[in-house]
C-alpha cells in the first residue's frame, strides 16, 4: 500500500518553483485559516514540498510567522510522520477506496464523532469518524486512493490546547 | 495471470507465495491485524491489511478480500485451505469482479457442496459408497427407518459439515433418538444448515484419500493416495503415502476409478476424494474436498509434482501439463502436523511468543512453517505451526528419518505436539501400519506420549 517510503525522495526533488507556487497560493489561505481556527500550527505537504505556518504566541491574534521547508534536509526529522504528541491519527476502518468528506481539508475543524471519510469496500460504505475533535493538520490520502485497514488517513491536532 | 492475492495466513500463505515466485507471478499477501508480523507478510513483495484479527472481518470477509485484490491490482485470488476456500458464493463474487478464483468455479463448488448429493453423483460414476440414507434424512423417524435398513451402528453427519462437528455414532434406536436433535443443533450453529444424513459406521477404518486434478476439458489425473488414519477427535495428525491399508491391486483399481469418476462428474481443478477402508480392505467413498489440502506435500514428495503450481495453471485454463504415465510414485512420505497444542493437557491450544526456534533439515526433509524466533503465535486462528515432511525409499526408512528430523525440531515458548510424534514413532500400532481412525482416541494420548524416548539434548 502507499506508504511513507517514497516521500523523502520526492521531497528532495522539489524545486524553487514549487516553493514559490506554494507560498503565493497557499500561504495567505493558511494564515487566514490559522486565524479562524485558533490552531497553533498548520502543516501542508504538496508535491514533495512542506509548508508550515505557526501562530506567534499563545492565544494572540495571529501575526503569522511562516516557515517553509523545501527539502528533507531542512525539515525536522520526520516532520510529518513523527507528529507531535498532540496530533491524533485517524485510521481507515476497512480496506477499499477512500472518499474524504467534502469539508475535510487542512485546517478544517472536525467535531468528535464527525464523519471524515467513507471507505468503499466493494460497494459497502464503511464510515471513518474522528474519535476526538480537532483540526486537520495533515492529509495522508486523497479521494479515490486505495487504502488498507488501519492506514493513517489524516492527522488531527487537538482543540483547546492549540497554541504553544 | 500476473498478480495473485493470497487470501490466507500461516504456513499455507508462505507455500502459495513460494509457488508464485517460482512461476514468476507477483503475489500480494492479505493479512489481518493479528498477522502483521507473520513470515509471509514480512517476506512478501507487497502485503495489504484487510481487517482486524477476527476472521469474520478479515479472512472470512469476501468484500474485504476482493477489495484488497482490486486495490492492489491483482487479477486472481488464491484462497488456500479453510476460510473461504470452498465457498461457492465467494468464488462467484471473485469471478464477478473480473478476477480468477484459483480453485473450482462457483458452479463446480455448488455441484460438489452437499455431501449427500456428491455421494449419489459419484456412485453413479462408479465409486463404491458406504451404505447410507438416500440423501438427507428429514426427521428422526426417517433417520430411524434408514438406520434399521442399514443396520447399526450408524453415524449421523452434517450434510454441510466437516471437522467432526455435528457428527455422532449411535448403536441403537434409543441412542439415535437422543443424538438426532443434538447433531441438528450442532450442524445448524456450525454450518448454518442443520440437515443430516446417516451411513453405516465402519469400525477399524483407515482414512485413505486420493489426490486428483482435472483440467478445463475434463482430463483427469490421480496422484496416488494418502493415508490419514492417525487422527485425534477426527483431526488429522499424521499423513503418509502410500497407505498401508491397500493391497497393490485394490490401490491401482481405486486410483484409476477415482480419476475416471471425478472427470466424468464434471469436477475441475485440484481436489481430494476421501475414502474409508474397512477391515475387509475395501475402500468406500465418503466425501470430496474442493481445495488444496494441508497434507498436499506428502503427495508432492512422492510424485515430484508441485500441486499448488498445477492448481494455478489449471485455474488460468491451461491444458493438463502431464499425462497419467508421467506421474511416477516413488518411495514413502510421511507428514507430521506440528501444532501449538499441549499433548500433556488434552491438546489444549497454545498462544504466545516463540523463543528459540530451530527447523530440522538434511536430506529428504521438508519443513513448511511460518515460524521464526520472536514470532507471536496469535490466539485467534488454528494452531498449525509447521509441517514436517520426510521421504524414504521405504516406510521404515521414512520413519527412521522422521525420528531424526523430529529430534532436531526446537520450538520454545509454546507447547507443541513434537514429543507426541516421537512417542508415536515408537508405538507398534503405528510402526506396523495398523493405526486406524479411532486408535488414538481409544489408546489415549498419554500412552503414546509416554513412549517418547527421553534423551538429553533431544
Amino acid at each position: 500500500m502507499p506508504q511513507d517510503r517514497d516521500r523523502l525522495d520526492a521531497r528532495a526533488t522539489s524545486d524553487e518553483e514549487e516553493m514559490s507556487v506554494l507560498i503565493d497560493s497557499l500561504l495567505p489561505v493558511l494564515v487566514d485559516r490559522l486565524d479562524e481556527t485558533g490552531l497553533g500550527e498548520i502543516e501542508v505537504e504538496r508535491n514533495g514540498a512542506t509548508i508550515r505556518v505557526r501562530a506567534a504566541r499563545a492565544g494572540a491574534p495571529v501575526s503569522a510567522a511562516a516557515t517553509a521547508s523545501p527539502s528533507a534536509a531542512a525539515a525536522p526529522a520526520g516532520a510529518a510522520s513523527a507528529a507531535g504528541p498532540r496530533k491524533q491519527a485517524v485510521r481507515s476502518t476497512a480496506v477499499g477506496f477512500v472518499t474524504l468528506s467534502s469539508e475535510v481539508h487542512v485546517g478544517a475543524k472536525v467535531a468528535k464523532g464527525g464523519l471524515v471519510a467513507v471507505i468503499d469496500t466493494l460497494g459497502v460504505a464503511n464510515e471513518v469518524r474522528a474519535e476526538q475533535g480537532g483540526i486537520v493538520a495533515v492529509l495522508r490520502c486523497a479521494t479515490g486512493d486505495p487504502v488498507e485497514y488501519g492506514q493513517e488517513l489524516l492527522l488531527l491536532e487537538s482543540l483547546g490546547e492549540g497554541a504553544r | 495471470m500476473k498478480r495473485i492475492l493470497i487470501a490466507n495466513r500461516g504456513e499455507i500463505a508462505l507455500r502459495i507465495l513460494r509457488a508464485c515466485r517460482q512461476l514468476g507471478i507477483e503475489a500480494v499477501v492479505a493479512y489481518s491485524e493479528a498477522d502483521r508480523e507473520s513470515r509471509a507478510v514480512l517476506i512478501a513483495d507487497e502485503a495489504i491489511c484487510i481487517g482486524p484479527a477476527e476472521a469474520k472481518k478479515s479472512y472470512l470477509s469476501a468484500p474485504a478480500l476482493i477489495a484488497a485484490a482490486l486495490a492492489t491490482g491483482c487479477d486472481a485470488i488464491h484462497p488456500g485451505y479453510g476460510f473461504l476456500s470452498e465457498n461457492a458464493a465467494f468464488a462467484e463474487a471473485v469471478a464477478a469482479h473480473g478476477l480468477t478464483f484459483i480453485g473450482p468455479s462457483a458452479e463446480v463448488l455448488e455441484r460438489f457442496e452437499s455431501k449427500a448429493a456428491v455421494r449419489a453423483l459419484l456412485a453413479k460414476h462408479g465409486l463404491p459408497t458406504i451404505p447410507g440414507s438416500d440423501g438427507v434424512v428429514a426427521d428422526v423417524e426417517a433417520a430411524a427407518k434408514a438406520a434399521a435398513k442399514i443396520g447399526y451402528p450408524v453415524i449421523l453427519k452434517a450434510s454441510a459439515g466437516g471437522g467432526g462437528r455435528g457428527m455422532r455414532v449411535v448403536g441403537s434406536p434409543d441412542e439415535l433418538a437422543a443424538a438426532f436433535p443434538i447433531c441438528t443443533q450442532e450442524a445448524q450453529s456450525a454450518f448454518n444448515d442443520g440437515s443430516l444424513y446417516l451411513e453405516k459406521y465402519l469400525v477399524d477404518t483407515h482414512h485413505v484419500e486420493v489426490q486428483i486434478a482435472v483440467d478445463h476439458a475434463g482430463t483427469a489425473l490421480h496422484f496416488g493416495e494418502r493415508d490419514c488414519s492417525v487422527q485425534r477427535r477426527h483431526q488429522k495428525l499424521v499423513e503418509e503415502s502410500p497407505s498401508t491399508a491397500l493391497s497393490p491391486k485394490v490401490r491401482e483399481e481405486l486410483l484409476a476409478r477415482a480419476a475416471k469418476a471425478i472427470g466424468a462428474a464434471g469436477y475441475r481443478n485440484v481436489g481430494t476424494l476421501e475414502f474409508l477402508v474397512g477391515s475387509d480392505g475395501k475402500p468406500y467413498f465418503i466425501e470430496i474436498n474442493c481445495r488444496i489440502q494441508v497434507e498436499h506435500p506428502v503427495t508432492e514428495t512422492v510424485t515430484g509434482v508441485d500441486l499448488v503450481a498445477l492448481q494455478i495453471a489449471l485455474a488460468r485454463g491451461d491444458d493438463m501439463p502431464l499425462a497419467q504415465a508421467d506421474v511416477e510414485r516413488r518411495g514413502h512420505a510421511i507428514e507430521f502436523r506440528l501444532t501449538a497444542e499441549d499433548p500433556e493437557h488434552e491438546f489444549r491450544p497454545q498462544a504466545g511468543e516463540i523463543g528459540a526456534f530451530r527447523s530440522p533439515s538434511g536430506p529428504w526433509v521438508r519443513f513448511d512453517s511460518h515460524l521464526y524466533a520472536g514470532y507471536e503465535v496469535p490466539p485467534y486462528y488454528d494452531s498449525l505451526l509447521a509441517k514436517l515432511i520426510v521421504w524414504g525409499a521405504t516406510r521404515e526408512e521414512a520413519i527412521a528419518r522422521s525420528r531424526a528430523a523430529l529430534r532436531e525440531v526446537e520450538i520454545e515458548g509454546v507447547a507443541t505436539t513434537r514429543d507426541f510424534f516421537l512417542g508415536l514413532l515408537e508405538t507398534p500400532t503405528f510402526l506396523e501400519g495398523r493405526a486406524t481412525t479411532g486408535w488414538i482416541d481409544a489408546a489415549g494420548t498419554a500412552a503414546i506420549l509416554a513412549a517418547a524416548p527421553r534423551r538429553e539434548g533431544a
